[in-house]
């Protein structure tokens, strides 16, 4: 197999990512802690609603002050792993699901930003959103390429107590 | 579920309080005392307590950022699907725009939605009907 992504014999996570590519992601992820701790709206895609029928403002509004800070701390502390792992030269399990997970944020908040839809066409060169599309673009095929190493070592046959 | 509506197991019960009797105050929210309760309040009482034990599906719906083998892979990893149900509801969701992706109680639904939150699926419960 060719992926840039390796799992090693002993666990851990190689992504072969040159060095422009490494800083590109640092900053990228430096930039959604804050936005987060002040819920800026350029993260509400980061906040689903989890009640959205009429009558159920009440539970959506607990719901929201059960999660958010849970929600906030959780991406967080994935941003924050991803940015001080930058350039190792491998990943823990750990920090490789935290690389997942920052990675997922940043696709998600720049995603929304480019109001991206399905059969999207990549925007004209000239288009001022046309490197931000590129980053989004780059971040999907990172993001295919960890999931890919993950889910082979998934079970194919799943848990057994899962039956719905 | 219950064997039996609350208001009725209530019914079956020895004395009967009265509207002021103190026994009333520590009765259920809802539930009236049987004698001055008319057949249609009854109705109500029923339908509400049945109301309550109705499960919760938790709903993932089709957007147009997560990748769909992600989506995939979340399904396998948070509830332990094989890869072909989590790929089958996957599809669900790609196709028909929404999939129930799990059931249970309010709170078991309310968990899972947090994790699939977590995981930046955009994720929903409601009530079956």
């Amino acid at each position: 197999m060719n992926s840039p992504i390796k799992r090693r014999r002993d666990g851990r996570y190689v992504i072969r990512l040159d060095a422009n590519a490494r800083v590109v992601l640092a900053n990228l992820s430096a930039q959604l802690p804050d936005a987060l701790a002040n819920r800026d709206p350029m993260v509400r895609r980061l906040f689903p609603p989890a009640y959205t029928a009429e009558d159920q403002t009440a539970a959506e509004r607990e719901y929201r002050e059960l999660v958010d800070a849970a929600l906030v701390n959780h991406h967080t502390e994935a941003l924050e792993t991803l940015i001080a792992t930058a350039e190792a030269d491998s990943l823990s399990e750990e920090e490789f699901a935290a690389w997942l997970d920052a990675v997922g944020s940043l696709r998600l908040v720049l995603g929304t930003r480019l109001d991206v839809h399905e059969d999207m066409e990549a925007p004209d060169p000239q288009d001022p959103m046309a490197a931000e599309y590129g980053l989004f673009v780059f971040l999907g095929e990172l993001q295919f390429l960890m999931v890919e190493i993950l889910a082979e070592a998934l079970p194919d046959e799943g848990r057994p107590e899962s039956a719905l | 579920m219950e064997a039996m509506p609350r208001c009725r197991r209530y019914r079956t019960g020895g004395t009967q309080p009265t509207v002021g009797d103190p026994a009333a105050v520590v009765l259920p929210v809802g539930v009236v005392p049987p004698e001055t309760a008319p057949v249609g309040d009854i109705a109500t009482i029923v339908d509400q307590e049945t109301t309550s034990d109705r499960p919760w599906l938790v709903i993932v719906w089709n957007d147009p950022i997560n990748l769909m083998s992600f989506v995939t892979f979340v399904l396998q990893k948070l509830f332990g699907y094989s890869k072909e149900k989590a790929t089958s509801l996957m599809l669900d969701i790609h196709n028909k725009g929404r999939a129930v992706v799990s059931t249970g109680t309010r709170e078991r639904a309310e968990l899972d939605v947090f994790r699939l939150h977590e995981h930046g699926l955009w994720a929903t419960m409601e009530q079956s009907g």
